[in-house]
């Protein structure tokens, strides 16, 4: 597992601090500003970076691989956050930790209070390398919205070559919102959107909150009409797995504007962890509901892709459907799939994955 | 609940095939006919309906946005200028019976680009705004001017960010460096291959040293260039055609694995030739034969096979964004993103309408490299290429999926305003629409299997062709 913070020693600040290490002197990210941090020593353990003439000790085991890192230090925390990972292709600002749902299978369960991060996420932005696609995620990023649209114009304007992926329960759109998301480069956002069910009550259950579904279609409707390119994300669940051909049929009458179908495997942890044994659908044992959702659905011209999905639990015939989506940095492979000759292009499984609760049919191919 | 307008036609013994603007369709049966008709759709009908994409309840609700975008999908808009088709020669050397330009013999002069054409195309190009590029050369058989063909290909490569092209020739006479032109990895080769050896004889080469010739041609640029980058049309007359069975072997033997089945075209040296449309019958029974025989070859074969335009045409039934086909698209937008330049520098807006000019029979140039696109002349063939409004097919259920061709039309009755159903394009297409949609209800699971390989699934989901109960 690769660490998205470091321990710092104390370091004399009274505001957060958004900076970039560098760690050669011809760097891939050439210094442009004053945010930029050189390495001035590193031996096996620690990282002294000059801040502005102040010594910040990072303490890693491999400096090198900090090089081009953006990074946010926190007054009297001693820890460091890695927002923007330059060797990564996985980096997520996490914009809030509440939500106005509960679902079943949220990794990332909602917390009451809020920190509003978003200038330093901005200048964190504009310090990130190249055509770098940056997710945005929560919570729900949406609850904050004034500030998000003000964030993503802001960053737009400066950085017109970085990509967003922004994760929302599409739960709060209103025609009004139409102006902020014209005003921004739509083909430059992703919006991920889940939706777990065509059928209203089914999936209102799964997100806990009554009504959602039909928010949802008229958000929809509204992102759609603004030329939003969209990612409708389903995770499997024994809830609705019974649901999903279904639900491919809605999505391919009524949200044909969508770039992409997401079906999910279950990542245990959070809420998913604890509703594991009544929500995991072990797709390895039988696969015929997910088959039919995606024949249906890319019959009609859905591209429908498979994330999470170990290669194995598969049939070789739908692998073509699978994505190597688990991020880097929570990614593992099982002693089984020492030997597998699908392992290059397999997602792995997530970090938090119990095998004796999982997949029954792991087998190396 | 609003019920978006429905199409219906008769589909099979008792049923009716309904469709609406967006391409949604299902299959009933009179009585669901008589109910939308007098407006007593039951509280299921409205269900299914809603279920399948056809009706709304309010204006702007999620439903009819879904609707508005499945519709708008469907049409072709006017692309930018990236597809170019170029005869620098119309020499050639074979004379195939039913030769779609007049050809000019191999030895004849003054039927080639000169220096000033070749400098007129090149500025042509480098004129697009598109940052990429398709090249087809044609002819007459291009590789008789290979130097041509590579100053025409160095130049995309540096002026274009991607950049394709595609040499049709009969592959009859191939120099080394011919192949070695061939051998790179953006350049494909079309050939045509009559389906098997005795037709492609009888047909285009005449003797056995001609036909050997050709067809150990092929098979180096199979070994050469890989399958993938070789296509092989069959030409086929439909009084004497080759047992279905025998051109799949043919074809499959090679590891060719898509064959378009082409009508012969009654153009040129075949429009004097043969009798004009009276094949149409004839061509419909050839045509389900050979499909009946692929999906049998399906059932069993290691490398499945299909049929070119049956897949374009279930592609464009069931999915959107398939306008690749100047044949099918709506509107068929002529001298937009399409352009021809013949041997004498004239432009036309397709290798139809430049085999028609031909021919003499009517002038459908839209300028030339000396004077540049008459945008007159365009404008005046564009002002029937959509079907949108077209007063017959606004009834017809197949709207959806087709489009208008009226180059086809003027070519064969000099006009573009005959009523639909009497048109070639009309009655051929009428019936590969019927035929299609016979197959996607077919319960018969071989049928299933080729329909899942040609739609490009792993499986066959009966549900995608949806019907009330």
């Amino acid at each position: 597992m690769i660490d998205l913070q470091l321990k710092v020693d104390p370091f004399p600040i009274v505001e957060p601090l958004v900076i970039r290490l560098q760690t050669v002197q011809a760097s891939r990210f050439p210094a442009a500003s004053e945010n930029d941090a050189m390495l001035v020593y590193h031996d096996e353990n620690i990282a002294d970076f000059d801040v502005g003439g102040f010594s910040l000790r990072v303490h890693t085991t491999d400096a090198q691989s900090l090089d081009g890192d953006v990074v946010l230090v926190t007054p009297g925390r001693n820890t460091l956050h890695r927002l923007i990972r330059a060797s990564s292709r996985h980096n997520t600002l996490l914009i809030t930790e509440q939500c106005d749902q509960k679902c079943i299978m949220c990794s990332q369960p909602p917390k009451k209070h809020h920190t509003d991060l978003f200038d330093y996420f901005l200048q964190a932005v504009l310090l990130a390398p190249a055509q770098t696609t940056i997710g945005l995620s929560g919570g729900e990023p949406l609850l904050h919205k004034a500030r998000l649209f003000e964030f993503l114009e802001k960053a737009q304007s400066a950085r017109p070559d970085i990509r967003f992926h922004i994760l929302t329960n599409g739960q709060h759109f209103d025609k009004r919102d139409r102006t902020s998301l014209s005003a921004l480069n739509m083909r430059s956002i992703l919006w991920g959107v889940p939706i777990y069910a065509a059928n209203a009550a089914a999936h209102d259950q799964i997100v806990v909150k009554a009504g959602a579904h039909k928010t949802l279609q008229k958000n929809l409707a509204i992102l759609g009409t603004c030329g939003a390119v969209l990612e409708l994300r389903t995770v499997l669940l024994n809830s609705n797995v019974l649901h999903l051909e279904d639900l491919a049929n809605h999505i391919t009458k009524h949200q044909s504007f969508a770039s992409v179908w997401a079906i999910m495997q279950l990542e245990n942890i959070g809420y998913a962890r604890m509703n594991w044994d009544r929500e995991f659908y072990d797709s390895s044992f039988s696969f015929v509901d997910v088959a039919k959702a995606i024949d249906l659905a890319t019959g009609r011209g859905m591209e429908t892709l498979l994330y999470n999905f170990p290669l194995c639990s598969v049939p070789s015939e739908y692998r073509r459907f699978c994505v190597a989506s688990i991020s880097d940095w929570k990614q593992k492979y099982l002693s089984t799939c020492d030997g597998c000759s699908l392992r290059s292009t397999c997602t792995g499984f997530f970090e938090w994955y119990s095998e004796n609760k999982g997949f029954k049919g792991i087998v190396a191919q | 609940m609003n019920v978006w307008p429905l199409q219906f036609r008769k589909i099979g013994e008792n049923d009716l095939l309904f469709s609406d603007d967006s391409g949604s369709f299902f299959r009933s049966d009179d009585l669901f006919l008589d109910r939308y008709i007098q407006g007593a759709l039951t509280h299921e009908d409205a269900e299914f309906l809603a279920y399948n994409g056809q009706a709304f309840e309010t204006d702007g609700d999620f439903a009819f946005s879904g609707f508005a975008s499945r519709w708008a999908k469907r049409i072709n808009t006017a692309g930018d200028l990236s597809y170019f088709i170029l005869v620098p020669t119309l020499r050639c050397n074979l004379m195939c019976d039913y030769c779609q330009v007049s050809r000019a013999a191999e030895n004849a002069s003054g039927f080639d680009w000169d220096r000033d054409t070749l400098e007129q195309v090149i500025n042509l190009l480098d004129k697009q705004k598109a940052n990429q590029v398709k090249v087809e050369f044609q002819g007459g058989e291009p590789l008789l001017r290979l130097d041509l063909l590579d100053a025409i290909r160095n130049f995309c490569r540096s002026r274009f960010e991607a950049a394709e092209f595609v040499v049709c020739t009969n592959l009859q006479t191939v120099s080394e460096e011919a192949w070695q032109f061939l051998e790179a990895p953006d350049t494909h080769v079309s050939t045509s291959f009559d389906g098997t050896s005795k037709f492609h004889l009888k047909q285009r080469t005449k003797t056995t040293t001609v036909q050997r010739q050709f067809e150990a041609n092929l098979d180096v640029a199979l070994t050469r260039l890989g399958v993938d980058r070789v296509s092989a049309l069959p030409t086929i007359d439909p009084s004497d055609c080759p047992d279905p069975a025998a051109v799949i072997h043919a074809f499959a033997a090679r590891s060719l694995t898509s064959i378009y089945l082409r009508r012969i075209n009654y153009q040129g040296f075949a429009r004097k030739k043969y009798g004009f449309d009276s094949a149409l019958v004839d061509w419909r029974q050839y045509y389900r034969r050979f499909i009946a025989a692929l999906i049998e070859y399906n059932t069993t074969a290691d490398v499945p096979m299909e049929e070119y335009y049956l897949t374009h045409i279930l592609r464009r039934i069931l999915q959107s964004g398939h306008n690749n086909h100047v044949d099918l698209r709506n509107p068929n937008w002529l001298g937009k993103d399409l352009l021809v330049i013949d041997f004498n520098g004239q432009l036309y807006p397709t290798d139809e309408a430049r085999m028609v000019s031909r021919i003499g029979k009517i002038d459908l140039s839209i300028g030339s490299l000396e004077d540049g696109i008459d945008a007159n002349r365009v404008a005046t063939l564009n002002s029937n290429v959509s079907n949108f409004d077209d007063p017959d097919c606004v009834h017809c259920a197949y709207k959806a999926y087709c489009g208008l061709d009226p180059i086809d039309d003027l070519s064969r009755y000099g006009r573009v305003d005959l009523p639909r159903h009497q048109t070639d394009h009309c009655k051929s297409h009428l019936d590969l629409f019927d035929y299609a949609f016979s197959l996607l209800y077919s319960a018969d699971p071989t049928v299933q299997k080729s329909l899942a390989i040609w739609i490009g699934v792993p499986n066959y989901n009966p549900k995608i062709a949806p019907r009330t109960l």
